[in-house]
C-alpha cells in the first residue's frame, strides 16, 4: 500500500497539465467539421482578422411561413368536394369521420332540415389541409346554393373548429348581418373547443351552428320555415356515406334532362288534343234522315216495339231473355 | 217488327198483326182511350231517390242536346204482366202528350222506358222517325246494361246505363245514315207489289230509258 502510492502520484506528474484559455486567442465558432478534416486551423488562417464562420439561422418569416404551410386537399378529392352541389347535407369524401360519426352528423343535418328553412351543408376538411387556392368558394356558393332552399355552408377543419368558415347562400346574407354571422360562427367555436375529441367538437359545433341558423331564420324576411319553404328537388335527403346516386337514377335523371321539354310538349299537345276532342264531341249534334214510315197496328205515332227485359230473378241473365219470346211460352 | 201481344214478325205495314189481330184498339180497350198528359219522367212507382231523378233528368236532357231531333221520356208504374208492358209502351207513346217537349217534337221522335218495379220487367219502345234507324237488339243491349243494377234495386243507376248506352247506339247510327242513307230508307221503303215484278219481267229487267237503275232493297220484309 505505502508502496503503491508514491507509484501514483508519480505517474499523475508525468501526465500533461489541462490547457487554459488565454485572453488574447480570438473568439467565435469554430465549426466542427473542421476539426475533421487536415486544413489548417484558425491561428493558423492568420490571426484575428480570420473570417469567422457562421451558421445560418433562419429568418422569422421564413418560420413562419414553414408552419402556415399546410398541405392543400389531396386533388382526388376536389371534384368530390367542390364540382356539384352536394347530395348529402355533410361532405366527407376523404372518410375523415367514422362510419358511425358520419351517420350521427347527417342524422342530426337531416333533423336540422327537417325543423328548420335553411339547411346546413357541411364540408369535413381535415385540421391541417387547405382548401387550393384555385377553389374560389363565394363562385361555388354562388353557382351551386343560389336556387332552391337557402342554406348554410360550413367548411369545418376536423380538429381545428377555429378554422371554421362558414357561408350563406345569396338569399338570407342580405337579412343576416356580418356581425350576426361572425357572432355565430364564434359562438359554435366556443362550443366546440369545449370537447377535446375532433368528433365530439363537431358535434358541439354542429348543434350550436343549428341553434344560430334558427336566430338567423328568425331574421330573414317571411320568417321561412320548413313547412313553408319550397320543397326542392335538389335538397339532400340520402343520409348516404358514399352520397353517390345509383347508376340508374343520374341515368334517368339526364334522360329527363334531356328529353323532359321535349316529351312535355308532346304529352301537353296529346291531352290538348284530346281534350279537344271531347269537347268536340260533347258539343256535336246528330241528326237522322226523316223517312215517310207507314203507320202499324192503328198506330199514329209508334208500333215499334222494342226488347223486354225481366230482372225479377239473377238466375235469369240478359243472355238468355235475349230471344224475345210469347209470356206464354217463357218459362216461370 | 214484332207484335206487341203475340211477339211474332209482322208486317212493316200490317194494320194488325196476322197472328193474333191485336191493333191499338185493343190496347185501348185495357188501358183508356183518353190521350193521357204526363211529364217525360214520370215516376209513379217512386222509385227514383231525388239525386237519382237529377241524374237522370241530366242525362235526358244531353241526349236532348245531343239528338235534336229525339226526345226520351221515362215511366215508372205498376202494370201486373209483362205482356201488359209491352202493349202499354206502345199504348202510351201513342196516347200521351208530354207536356215538357216543345210541340214541334211529335212523338215519333220519341224513346219511351218503361220500367215495372212490381212484375221487375222493363221495356223500350220508340216512334217511327227511329224505326229505320232502331232495332230490337239495339234497345235489348240497352236493357241489359240496366239488368244488374235494376236486380239489387238500383233503379237510377240502371237507367243511366240504359241511357249512355242508347247515347252510343244513337251516336253510332246517326253516324251510318248520314253515309248510307238508302239503306235505312230501303228498311222502311213500302213492299214491293206483285205488278212491280211483273213489269219488271215483261220489261226484260232493263231500265226504262231516263231511269236509273235501282239497288234491290235488302230486307223486303221484316
Amino acid at each position: 500500500m505505502v508502496f503503491w502510492l508514491p507509484t501514483l502520484a508519480g505517474r499523475a506528474a508525468e501526465e500533461q497539465a489541462f490547457p487554459a484559455w488565454d485572453g488574447g486567442e480570438p473568439a467565435g465558432w469554430v465549426v466542427d467539421s473542421a476539426l475533421l478534416t487536415e486544413e489548417p486551423e484558425i491561428e493558423e488562417l492568420g490571426g484575428p482578422h480570420a473570417e469567422v464562420l457562421e451558421a445560418k439561422l433562419p429568418i422569422p418569416e421564413a418560420v413562419v411561413e414553414d408552419v402556415a404551410a399546410s398541405p392543400e386537399i389531396p386533388e382526388e378529392f376536389l371534384m368530390a368536394y367542390f364540382s356539384e352541389r352536394p347530395k348529402s347535407l355533410l361532405t366527407d369524401p376523404q372518410g375523415l369521420l367514422s362510419n358511425s360519426e358520419f351517420g350521427d352528423c347527417v342524422s342530426f343535418l337531416d333533423y336540422h332540415a327537417s325543423d328548420s328553412g335553411i339547411d346546413m351543408f357541411v364540408y369535413i376538411i381535415g385540421g391541417g389541409q387547405d382548401i387550393p387556392s384555385a377553389v374560389r368558394e363565394e363562385e361555388m356558393i354562388e353557382r351551386f346554393f343560389s336556387e332552391g332552399r337557402p342554406a348554410a355552408i360550413v367548411y369545418y377543419y376536423l380538429g381545428a373548429p377555429q378554422r371554421t368558415v362558414v357561408y350563406l347562400s345569396p338569399s338570407i346574407t342580405d337579412a343576416v348581418s356580418a356581425a350576426e354571422q361572425r357572432r355565430a360562427i364564434e359562438s359554435s367555436v366556443m362550443q366546440a373547443l369545449e370537447k377535446t375529441r375532433a368528433a365530439d367538437q363537431l358535434g358541439r359545433f354542429l348543434v350550436q351552428m343549428s341553434i344560430r341558423i334558427y336566430w338567423m331564420e328568425r331574421l330573414t324576411p317571411g320568417n321561412i320555415s320548413a313547412q313553408e319553404a319550397v320543397p326542392n328537388l335538389s335538397s339532400p335527403v340520402i343520409p348516404n356515406r358514399k352520397m353517390v346516386e345509383p347508376v340508374k337514377v343520374q341515368w334517368l335523371r339526364e334522360l329527363v334532362e334531356k328529353w323532359g321539354v321535349a316529351v312535355g310538349m308532346v304529352l301537353a299537345v296529346v291531352v290538348l288534343c284530346m281534350g279537344f276532342g271531347v269537347w268536340w264531341r260533347a258539343r256535336a249534334r246528330y241528326f237522322f234522315p226523316e223517312f215517310e214510315v207507314e203507320e202499324r197496328l192503328g198506330g199514329a205515332h209508334a208500333a215499334g216495339v222494342g226488347a223486354v227485359i225481366s230482372f225479377a230473378s239473377a238466375a235469369v241473365s240478359p243472355a238468355s231473355q235475349r230471344d224475345q219470346v210469347p209470356d206464354y211460352l217463357r218459362r216461370a | 217488327m214484332k207484335c206487341p201481344r203475340c211477339v211474332q214478325r209482322i208486317h212493316r205495314a200490317a194494320a194488325s198483326c196476322p197472328h193474333c189481330g191485336f191493333t191499338l184498339a185493343d190496347a185501348d180497350a185495357r188501358f183508356g182511350s183518353e190521350e193521357v198528359i204526363i211529364r217525360c219522367l214520370t215516376d209513379s212507382a217512386g222509385i227514383l231517390r231525388r239525386r237519382d231523378r237529377e241524374r237522370v233528368e241530366a242525362a235526358m236532357e244531353r241526349i236532348t242536346r245531343r239528338f235534336p231531333q229525339v226526345f226520351v221520356a221515362i215511366y215508372t208504374g205498376s202494370l201486373g204482366e209483362v205482356a201488359n208492358l209491352r202493349q202499354f209502351g206502345i199504348w202510351l207513346l201513342n196516347r200521351s202528350a208530354f207536356e215538357d217537349v216543345p210541340l214541334q217534337k211529335p212523338n215519333e221522335a220519341g224513346i219511351l222506358l218503361t220500367v215495372d218495379p212490381e212484375s221487375k220487367a222493363a221495356g223500350m219502345v220508340f216512334g217511327y222517325l227511329l224505326d229505320p234507324f232502331l232495332e230490337e237488339a239495339d234497345t235489348f243491349e240497352c236493357l241489359s246494361r240496366a239488368h244488374a243494377y235494376w236486380l239489387e234495386g238500383r233503379y237510377g243507376e240502371g237507367i243511366l246505363r240504359v241511357l249512355t248506352h242508347l247515347d252510343a247506339i244513337l251516336a253510332k247510327r246517326s253516324g251510318q245514315a248520314r253515309r248510307d242513307p238508302e239503306y235505312f230508307e230501303r228498311k222502311v221503303m213500302p213492299p214491293a207489289q206483285v205488278g212491280d215484278w211483273a213489269r219488271r219481267i215483261r220489261a226484260g229487267h232493263r231500265p226504262v230509258v231516263g231511269e236509273v237503275p235501282k239497288e234491290e232493297p235488302r230486307e223486303v220484309v221484316q
